[in-house]
Order: C-alpha cells, then structure tokens, then sequence
C-alpha cells in the first residue's frame, strides 16, 4: 500500500520570521539611556532635597534671630498690661479688709492672662 | 439667643488696655517693622545684635518664669539694637532693602525668590555697615545656599 510520505530531500524550511531590516540601535543601548537618564534624574532630586534642607536652615535661621525682638516687645507689652492691671486692683480693693493682692495663681511666675478688661468702667456692662 | 446675660461682642474701647507703662519704665520706641523688612533684616540683626539677644535669651531663661518683669532691660538693649540696624540700612541701602523685601513681600517671603534682589543688597549692607549674611551649620565644603551661582530652588 502505497502511503504520502514527504518529497525527496525533505520539506522546504517554514518561513516564521518577517523578512524586514531591524530599525534603530540594539536594545542594550535603549535600556542604558533609559538607566542614565534616571540615574541623572535621581541625582538632581538628591541635589534638590539637599538644597531644600538648606533653604529650611536659612529660614529658621532668619527666624531665630528675630525671636529675641519679637519677645521683647510682647513681654513689655505684657508687663504694662499687669501693672495697669495691679493699678486698677489697688484703686477698686485696695481698702477691702482681707483682701489679698496680687496673682490669682499659686506662684510667683507671670502667666499671661487669658482675658483682658478695660479700664473704662461706664462701657462694661452692668449686672442685671 | 444667647442664654448669657452678656452682649456677644467684643467692643474695643472694653477690650483694649491702653494705659501706658509707668515712668519708672524707661522707655523704647518699638521697632514697628512688619514681617517683611523684618525678614530682610534679620540676618544682619543677627549679625549686629547677638550678644544682646543672647544675653536676653538668656536672662528668661535663668529667670524661671520671671522673665517678663525681671528681663525688661536686657528687653529694651535688645530692641535699640534693632532699631539701630534697621536705621542704618535705611540711611544707607535703602534702594535695596525695599526693593528685597518688596520682593519677599510679593514671593510669600520665600527667600530663594528674591536672590537677584539679595545679592546687591547684601553687598551694600556689608560695604557700608560691615554686616555679613552667615547662615550658621552650613555643611562642610559646601556653598552657602544663598550664594549659590545656579540654585535649584529658584521659581517665583
């Protein structure tokens, strides 16, 4: 029985891979330029976190030498407020027998107060 | 309505103490700089004022809660002081301080925005008042970054 059997010196080779010039450069050459452009790009965001934390330095800095001014001035603001303060007691308490001047607190420390009152007695308000 | 006796509002002839500090207080006149020039400033503040900040600095805090009353002194130095610096770049930069702190006034007092405006103005200052921008730990063997020639940080 006569059976198919391939041609005599074997079947052509199949054709799998399209007959075109390769483009452009190898492959290696595209992952190293992806790489280096990262890595020039990692650097200078390195470069620029570093020059934040400077630029945070200069900053706190110029506040720094700024604090004892600011001070200064709130604390004389500060005093003035509590001897105006003491005045204003002395005038209305000074003759209460029993009274007791001077800081409501239980130490020597000045502790800035939390509210402020006038000195004009006819704007306060009258007890109803 | 409110369920307090008292009127919700705060009136300012009632809030405001304005009874001034007794004579035995000797006075000072308030240097009255806002934020701005006083950022410009403050590094030749620094500069020019340091051993009067430090020694109030240090007077609150050896003083242990007294420090307003006890430090009123070391308060006023330290203030004059201020006031003398920001006089004499007045009298004498006064073109590029108010052109810096105009800047900074404009930049959200970002002082990487300003340097083209900071690099003639600290010269004058340290020309005419011998006054020098140091910013103190800055990393070895590296530029100060105010004086850096191509910044990173330089966008308005």
């Amino acid at each position: 029985m006569v059976q198919d059997l391939p041609p005599i010196g074997g079947y052509a080779p199949i054709q799998y891979k399209r007959n075109i010039p390769a483009r452009g450069l190898r492959p290696a050459y595209y992952l190293a330029g992806v790489l280096g452009i990262c890595t020039f790009g990692f650097y200078k965001w390195a470069q620029s976190i570093r020059e934040l934390n400077e630029l945070a330095r200069e900053k706190v800095w110029a506040r720094l030498h700024l604090i004892p001014l600011l001070e200064a001035e709130n604390d004389r603001d500060l005093v003035r407020r509590q001897i105006a303060d003491a005045e204003r007691e002395r005038a209305l308490m000074g003759d209460v027998k029993g009274w007791k001047m001077g800081s409501v607190y239980n130490s020597n420390k000045i502790i800035t107060p939390r509210y402020g009152y006038g000195p004009d007695e006819e704007l306060r308000e009258k007890p109803t | 309505m409110s369920t307090s006796p008292r009127e919700p509002q705060f009136h300012h002839a009632v809030l405001i103490d304005t009874t001034p500090l007794p004579d035995s207080v000797p006075k000072v006149e308030e240097v009255g700089a806002t934020s701005a020039p006083l950022l410009s400033a403050s590094y030749f503040i620094g500069a020019r004022c340091k051993d009067y900040n430090e020694d109030y600095m240090l007077c609150k805090h050896e003083a242990k809660g007294r420090g307003p009353v006890d430090c009123l002194r070391e308060g006023r130095k330290v203030t004059r002081c201020a006031s003398s610096v920001l006089e004499d770049i007045n009298k004498y930069c006064l073109k590029e301080f108010r052109a810096h702190w105009e800047c900074l006034d404009q930049a959200n007092h970002k002082l990487f925005s300003c340097r083209a405006e900071e690099k003639p103005y600290n010269k004058c200052v340290f020309n005419n008042l011998k006054l020098e921008k140091v910013i103190p730990d800055t990393p070895k063997g590296e530029v100060p970054v105010h004086l850096k020639e191509s910044p990173i940080w330089r966008q308005k």
